[in-house]
């Protein structure tokens, strides 16, 4: 982006080979001040915008390494080219736009908020995640979803190898094809109201398209329990 | 003088009766035959023990394998009885015990000096991970009041921060496990250390196990599960694979906190020499081992039975390889598993642990075991000082459970001060084994306090053979 083009009152910082623990105190008295933040020069470097509040616009221009906007509890984060392992790792509020691919895990163990990635994501996109949405415009890698406890991850561009992988209550949507189901997943058509809950979430990414043909991966229920949900038969016989 | 064989040999009496042959003389016990040993009565296989047989019986009736709490029950597991102090005779001089002060203050976590608040405790012991739901939330809260009156610390365990915790420890230790329950990050900045945890003693390279009749309405919200599931959790992280992925890790919880608080990697016995130099080199503040005689509230019998390695042995191997890296002092150890006293817990000073932790310890002091509603001992089908339902939930005491009948079991004001005493025991304890040892603080107390009393120590520990002086040595 060209400087003419950047916003008057925003505030750069500079990553290069800073310590990252200076850079990311700078991001934060940055945030403080509520105006928009643009991270340049950013060399793939990890741990870029970890623990980011809320009230927050950042932009990290180029790509960045590990676990950028970790832990996030309301800003808004745009990389706008690609990112390493587990972008969003754990957030709990807000919204990531990764401009270009996504490494292994991205959204892993997120609670709240939403990441857009437009290319396409890494393996185990949203495993253990605990509520949420991950909306990949590409495929997304073997075993995503894994052990998902609630949210939803929805693919666009269709879906690896041991999709939807051992599920707690998380879903998997995809448009596409799917390389292979991981164990205990239904396949479900879904309702035209649920298509309508999941378009409500396309929709501001600018992503709605009618004609997809929808498969909601949600699990089969059978690694939830042992054979037995009574205390009685697990005394020792 | 050879015989002649084509010829029967004839005694010169007459031959006697088979009954007299047979011992069935006068004397005889009836259903006791001479020749017929005991052992044909008690079974001498030493493959198909009675506990072996009940083993297959067990299996072939459930189709899978059993699970239980508490810790282990193989009988090989050499115990902290193996080794013995030797005092300060003629060579040292000791410290007078019922006199003069021997400092107990333990801090973890500030070699490296990359934190601003290393965790300043003091006593060397503190309250190990048992989580809200293998725990009643009283029981948590009683740890917490208990640690705190004594100066020192609980840790959350997996299963996210319990308020009632929080607010009763003075200092806690924030744990993160690879299933990631109830993770926040507020949670994390009000924690006073962070624990990644990449195995446990009880069941190295297996995750966490809550069986559903403890996954109560609170335990599925702030884990995010569906009630009443057999939660059976993940081992490997979600985030991170190998050791140079986890250094990066630590520098993001580093970051998240502001470098305010240490960071604490948790493993199972298995490697010690090998994984504590890899946690080290990874950035860890403290490692913490624990052995394979750890506890846990519920895990397949198997993996308590016959995974990991003894704790002694675990201490040794650990502290060498710190010293190895340079590490000593860098970074604290501490050592957990099957430590039941001040005395076991010396000797993993002594040994080379900075700190150890107590679970089950101070379960029981919580009341776990009394012998208390008896009955309800029975219904499980075991007796105080032999229960280890807790995977049940339906601990007779109120420790153990999401019950609130059986958790108001447990008064908790009475269970926070009976861990205070434990640990004020237990630290007396240390205190009085360092004095006769001659030490002024219990961290002076080193290998050279212990002898072994068995080869078996010996060799695991490299503790010297008492009397002889010398290791076993191959």
């Amino acid at each position: 982006m060209s400087n003419a083009a950047r916003q008057t009152d925003e505030i750069v910082i500079e990553v290069g080979q800073r310590h990252i623990r200076e850079v990311n105190q700078d991001i934060m008295a940055a945030c403080a001040t509520g105006r928009p933040i643009r991270v340049v020069n950013t060399l793939s470097r990890h741990n870029l915008g970890v623990g980011l509040p809320d009230n927050v616009d950042i932009t990290f221009e180029g790509s960045v390494g590990y676990y950028c906007g970790g832990l996030n509890t309301g800003a808004n984060i745009t990389i706008e080219r690609n990112c390493g392992w587990a972008a969003g790792e754990g957030m709990a509020k807000g919204h990531i736009t990764i401009g270009g691919y996504a490494g292994m895990s991205c959204g892993a163990a997120m609670i709240g908020g939403t990441i857009h990635v437009k290319g396409d994501a890494g393996p185990r996109v949203g495993v253990a995640m605990k509520g949420g949405n991950i909306v990949v415009e590409g495929k997304i890698g073997y075993q995503s979803g894994f052990m998902a406890h609630a949210g939803r991850i929805i693919a666009l561009g269709g879906a690896g190898e041991s999709c939807a992988d051992a599920l707690w209550q998380g879903e998997v949507w995809v448009a596409g094809g799917i390389d292979s189901l991981g164990v205990d997943v239904d396949v479900i058509e879904p309702t035209p109201e649920e298509v309508a809950e999941v378009d409500a979430i396309l929709d501001p990414l600018g992503l709605v398209d009618s004609s997809r043909n929808w498969r909601k991966l949600v699990s089969g229920q059978r690694l939830w329990y042992f054979e037995s949900r009574d205390a009685s038969a697990w005394l020792m016989i | 003088m050879a015989h002649d064989l084509s010829k029967p040999y004839d005694y010169p009496f007459d031959v006697a009766s088979e009954d007299e042959i047979r011992f069935r003389d006068a004397g005889a016990v009836d259903g006791r035959p001479a020749g017929v040993p005991s052992s044909y009565d008690e079974g001498g296989s030493t493959r198909w023990t009675p506990e072996a047989i009940s083993e297959v019986h067990a299996l072939a009736q459930l189709g899978r394998y059993q699970v239980r709490g508490y810790n282990t029950f193989n009988k090989q597991m050499p115990t902290f009885d193996d080794l013995t102090f030797v005092p300060a005779t003629m060579t040292r001089l000791p410290l007078e015990g019922y006199r003069e002060s021997c400092d107990t203050t333990t801090v973890l976590g500030g070699g490296r000096g990359l934190v601003e608040r290393p965790l300043e405790l003091k006593i060397p012991i503190y309250i190990a991970s048992m989580s809200f739901g293998a725990l009643s939330a009283s029981a948590k809260a009683s740890l917490g009041y208990g640690a705190s009156k004594v100066g020192t610390m609980t840790c959350t365990g997996e299963g996210g921060m319990l308020e009632e915790e929080r607010e009763a420890s003075q200092r806690l230790l924030y744990q993160m496990s690879p299933a990631r329950y109830g993770v926040d990050l507020d949670h994390l900045r009000r924690a006073d250390a962070l624990e990644i945890v990449v195995g446990q003693g009880a069941k190295p390279g297996t995750g966490g196990l809550l069986l559903g009749m403890k996954v109560s309405p609170r335990v599925s919200e702030m884990r995010t599960l569906p009630e009443g599931v057999d939660q059976r959790s993940t081992i490997r992280h979600p985030d991170f694979l190998g050791a140079d992925d986890l250094a990066v890790k630590i520098e993001e919880l580093r970051i998240a906190t502001n470098y305010q608080v240490p960071i604490f990697i948790k493993m199972g016995a298995t490697r010690p020499r090998f994984d504590v130099a890899v946690a080290a080199k990874a950035g860890a503040d403290v490692v913490v081992v624990d052995g394979a005689e750890g506890g846990t509230g519920a895990s397949p019998e198997l993996l308590l039975n016959h995974t990991g390695i003894p704790t002694m042995s675990a201490i040794r191997a650990a502290r060498e390889a710190l010293d190895e890296c340079g590490m000593s002092g860098k970074v604290s150890l501490v050592a957990a598993g099957g430590i039941r006293s001040g005395v076991d817990a010396a000797k993993c000073l002594a040994l080379g642990a900075d700190a150890v932790m107590i679970g089950n310890a101070a379960m029981v002091a919580l009341g776990c075991n009394s012998p208390r509603y008896l009955e309800d001992y029975q219904a499980l089908g075991t007796s105080p000082g032999a229960c280890h339902h807790c995977h049940t939930g339906r601990c007779p005491v109120g420790v153990a459970t999401q019950d609130p009948d059986l958790e108001a079991r447990m008064n908790p004001n009475a269970g926070a001060e009976r861990v205070a005493r434990y640990l004020t025991a237990m630290t007396m304890e240390i205190t009085a084994l360092a004095k006769a040892c001659g030490k002024s603080s219990v961290h002076n107390l080193e290998t050279e306090d212990l002898r072994a009393l068995s080869f078996q120590a010996s060799a695991f520990t490299g503790v010297k053979m008492a009397g002889i002086d010398r290791a076993y040595d191959w």
